[in-house]
């Protein structure tokens, strides 16, 4: 008799509970491992992880020591440029009469505008038009760029109308073709936008015809280029009482050169789509 | 299995044989041949050899004695053997008999020494018989005789040496009857014991004429009620025969003791005879001794012999029936080597029971209908396909087509490596998934492009995983599978805390970081230096930002760069494939180094051919960029992560070569799984 209520007494004391498995105060073990125990696996991990961030920074110091700082080393996902254009909203939504809800778009293209001011614009070079502006042969150093003056855009310059036409009903938008390193496009681009669906409206290109000018290509890079802008085209549609509170959907294309607009998955690849609707 | 003659029943049998710590093994057909062949008799107070050679060309014996004839007449008469049809050129050894292997040994060696067996059947013809049962130990006919008195029944019976001594009054010696007597007994115990001691079965003959009077021509003999004398018999002699070891027994066993497995012999046959088969085979090794064994050697009595010091032990099935729970406990716990005999088969599922009460996993072999309890019992019960009965084969789990034990360690070595090929497969398929996660966490903590999308991950783990994953449960035995300590089942589990720390923590990490690496590789050379990449994430998935600038000052279009994206999703993808090369070598072994392994799994060497074909494929494959989203890779992008994967392969390399060298050290402790 005495051997079993030994036995049971024994068992009592032996029993786990399961808070012993977070901390078990009789072997001092914390989820079941001592003290020592975790400061050995820690200080292993501790270890091999700063080896493997070691490693692993040496490699991608290696790959950045191949990289040229001027030009990337594969651009053949880049052949062609994108449209691009500003105020940077493919919907453009806003009363005519109520200066608040025109006061963003007027902004953006102001600050956009900006660094083509002829203050900045003085900086750089006066251009032979209808040529490319090769710069190859000066390596190393410091490549320059062409004038672009605020004043090619004249209506839509926001010089002489600040609003960009927004407040009387007949709204600038300025569109840019995406920069790419060495692109030299053959040919004469020129930028035409079209409504898409209902009849045509009347618009306004500034420089005339819309053309961008081959001088300002080829572009050389963040690093080289510092200086370089991008040529723009400004489109002032000009919209009747008919075509207020209507939402109208523009189309514009690059055109005349051997760029891309037709492909049939980048649907911004030398074009661009958006939406504009004046409420008056 | 079945090609190594191990038919089994349930694949989880297979597993559980794996962690097998205790078999309990028959002997008679299991351990040895169950070809008996009579080695020596015993009448007129001498044994006499008998000639066990093929050929007839061994010394024979006298057989002058009429003791003979009555022994030889009653072992052909008293015997249910028959030689099968159409033998007659054959020599009388190698042919065929219907009938158990005793008789067929006792049939062999009459024919041999008298003549034809049919003949002396036909003079003599079975009018009553009870035939042999495990309570009774005998068996007995009765035949007409013309011999000696004339037209008198003859009762023959042979059984187990004690039960026909019992029911004998008589011995018979040079011919004539004499009552038996104390010196007769002891003579016979000494005969019985030198015999048994050999290892031999030892078999009792007797006879009686029945006399006339009570017993006339016609009477009718019922074998159930029994209403004819069955005492007072004349014992005639002893037949001994061994069936020796099965040949690849002793080696079997040896590779079950390295293997931390306890072998236990269960029979019913007497305890001398077990004990010396026993030793035969190696269940009882050389040096450990009974306590009955160190009493007879020190001269003492068994009493006053240390228990402690006898590793060994013989237990008869009588002394079984006293023992309580905690005694058999005790029996099981102290002794390594341990054999029962005389058992019957209720307590081989007492011994069973007793086994299991220690927390041991046991195997049972059995033949016989009431053996179905213990292999039931059992965590695995293994039949005999030859000799064994429908009852036993439906109860077991595994079937030994062959009946020979040695496939029973087949059997242990095929479950072992099962458990170790599975958990080779999981942590091989479980370290991808860090790979696969820490692209979606990067993305979300530091707004960096996604690195790796949906399906691609799905193209590893539906695609370029499975085979080599699989590939791994053909994977040979590593050379220390069979001198390991049976797996605990409690205690060892199938993943544990290593293998997830291998896993996840060191293997899964470099692999990440391999595919990372890609990723940068790919978005740097386009254009995007990692630096750029940070914060850039909310801009890179807009659909209306179309001239999101670069490192170069180049402008996006949403296209253009989810290109690329794509690009490197396909390049990390092909990192994690790079990686999982060496993850998959190294996971062939888990305390070997591959160089003593070996590359000879033909399938694991498919699956690395056909996961980066598949790659190639995914990659290359004109469409696959409309279809998946994946883009082709230029050359060099494979490889970027060829240094990590050269990596993991070094870093497990050494880390199994210091866990080889310093067994039972930190590095074993907290790494192998």
């Amino acid at each position: 008799m005495a051997s079993t209520e030994d036995k049971v007494v024994a068992k009592q004391e032996n029993a786990t509970t399961w808070k012993d498995s977070f901390y078990n105060p009789r072997t001092g073990e914390f989820m079941g491992r001592t003290a020592s125990s975790w400061a050995l696996i820690l200080l292993f991990y501790l270890v091999f992880y700063a080896f493997l961030a070691g490693m692993f920074a040496l490699t991608m110091w290696v790959m950045l020591m191949t990289l040229d700082d001027n030009v990337p080393k594969y651009q053949d996902r880049v052949p062609y440029p994108g449209l691009a254009i500003q105020p940077n909203s493919l919907d453009i939504i806003y009363n005519k009469s109520e200066p608040l809800k025109y006061a963003p778009y007027v902004q953006k293209l102001e600050s956009f505008l900006l660094s083509y001011n002829d203050t900045e614009q003085e900086k750089n070079e006066e251009c032979t038009r209808g040529e490319y502006f090769l710069q190859d042969d000066a390596e190393d150093m410091e490549k320059k760029a062409c004038r672009f003056k605020r004043g090619f855009l004249s209506l839509c310059s926001g010089l002489s109308d600040t609003n960009f036409g927004y407040s009387e009903g007949k709204p600038c938008i300025l569109l840019k073709l995406n920069r790419i390193i060495g692109l030299k496009p053959r040919g004469d681009p020129y930028i035409t936008c079209a409504v898409k669906k209902d009849e045509p409206i009347q618009m306004q290109y500034f420089p005339r015809e819309g053309s961008i000018d081959k001088m300002y290509f080829p572009y050389y890079g963040k690093k080289a280029h510092e200086t370089y802008v991008q040529p723009l085209v400004a489109v002032k549609l000009l919209l009747t009482k008919e075509d207020y509170n209507k939402e109208l959907a523009i189309e514009c294309k690059v055109e005349g050169s051997d760029l891309r607009n037709n492909d049939e998955r980048d649907k911004f690849l030398g074009r661009v789509t958006f939406r504009i609707k004046v409420e008056a | 299995m079945a090609r190594k003659n191990c038919l089994v029943k349930n694949l989880e049998a297979v597993e559980t044989l794996g962690s097998t710590s205790t078999i309990c093994s028959d002997k008679t057909g299991t351990l040895t041949q169950n070809r008996m062949t009579v080695a020596h008799m015993w009448f007129d107070n001498t044994i006499h050899e008998a000639d066990t050679t093929e050929d007839q060309s061994g010394s024979s014996f006298d057989k002058s004695s009429a003791t003979w004839v009555s022994l030889a007449r009653i072992a052909a008469l008293c015997n249910r053997a028959v030689f099968k049809a159409a033998q007659d050129t054959l020599p009388i050894l190698k042919r065929g008999v219907a009938g158990d292997a005793s008789e067929s040994a006792l049939l062999k060696c009459i024919e041999l020494s008298c003549g034809s067996v049919k003949a002396m059947r036909e003079k003599n013809k079975k009018v009553a018989e009870i035939p042999f049962n495990s309570t009774n130990k005998y068996q007995l006919s009765i035949h007409e005789t013309e011999e000696g008195n004339e037209n008198s029944y003859l009762l023959v019976m042979k059984g187990a040496p004690e039960r026909i001594l019992d029911r004998s009054s008589h011995i018979m010696v040079q011919g004539k009857e004499q009552p038996m007597d104390e010196e007769m007994k002891e003579a016979f115990q000494n005969a019985y014991q030198e015999l048994g001691g050999l290892g031999e079965r030892v078999l009792g003959f007797c006879h009686v004429f029945l006399p006339e009077d009570k017993y006339p021509k016609g009477f009718a003999f019922d074998t159930d009620e029994v209403n004819f004398e069955t005492d007072n018999l004349c014992f005639v002699g002893l037949m001994s025969m061994i069936d020796p070891p099965r040949a690849a027994v002793p080696d079997a066993v040896g590779k079950c003791r390295s293997a931390g497995i306890k072998v236990i012999m269960v029979t019913g046959d007497h305890p001398i005879t077990a004990k010396a088969i026993a030793k035969g085979v190696g269940i009882i090794s050389e040096g450990n001794e009974t306590v009955e064994d160190i009493a007879a050697r020190l001269n003492i009595p068994v009493s006053q012999v240390n228990p402690r010091d006898a590793k060994a032990c013989v237990i008869h099935g009588t002394d079984l029936k006293d023992l309580s729970q905690d005694q058999m406990d005790d029996i099981l716990r102290n002794h390594t080597e341990i054999v029962f005999a005389r058992t019957s088969p209720q307590q081989k599922l007492i011994i069973v029971e007793g086994c299991q009460r220690l927390g041991a996993i046991v195997a049972v072999t059995g033949d016989g209908v009431n053996d179905s309890p213990a292999l039931k019992k059992a965590d695995i019960g293994v039949a005999m396909g030859i000799s064994g009965s429908d009852v036993s084969k439906q109860a077991a789990d595994m079937i030994l087509l062959d009946d020979n034990f040695a496939s029973i360690v087949t059997g242990v070595e095929e479950g072992r490596l099962i458990f170790d090929n599975l958990k080779k497969s999981i942590a091989y398929t479980l370290t991808s998934n860090i790979p696969e996660i820490t692209p979606f966490l990067f993305f979300i903590l530091f707004n960096i492009p996604l690195p790796l999308g949906t399906i691609t991950i799905l193209c590893i783990d539906l695609g370029t995983d499975m085979v080599p994953a699989i590939s791994l449960a053909y994977e040979a035995a590593e050379s220390d599978i069979m001198k390991r300590q049976p797996r605990n089942p409690l205690r060892d589990k199938l993943v544990n805390e290593r293998l997830i720390s291998i896993a996840y923590g060191q293997i899964g990490m470099i692999q990440a970081l391999g595919g990372f690496f890609a990723y940068f590789v790919v978005l740097a050379e386009n254009g995007f230096r990692p630096y750029d990449l940070v914060g850039i994430r909310l801009n890179w998935d807009d659909r209306s930002n179309n001239d999101l600038e670069d490192s170069y000052g180049q402008q996006w279009t949403y296209e253009q760069r989810k290109i690329v994206e794509f690009t490197c999703h396909t390049a990390f993808f092909v990192s994690i494939v790079v990686v999982q090369w060496a993850d998959v070598i190294i996971c062939k072994t888990r305390r070997n180094s591959v160089f003593q392994q070996g590359m000879r799994n033909k399938i694991l060497i498919f699956g690395l051919f056909e996961e980066t074909a598949l790659a190639a494929l995914l990659s290359y494959c004109p469409g696959m960029d409309v279809a998946l989203r994946m883009y082709p890779l230029k050359p060099s992008w494979w490889f970027c992560a060829f240094p990590y994967s050269f990596l993991i392969f070094v870093y497990d390399e050494i880390r199994k070569l210091i866990l080889r060298r310093n067994p039972g050290g930190w590095v074993e402790r907290e790494t192998y799984y």
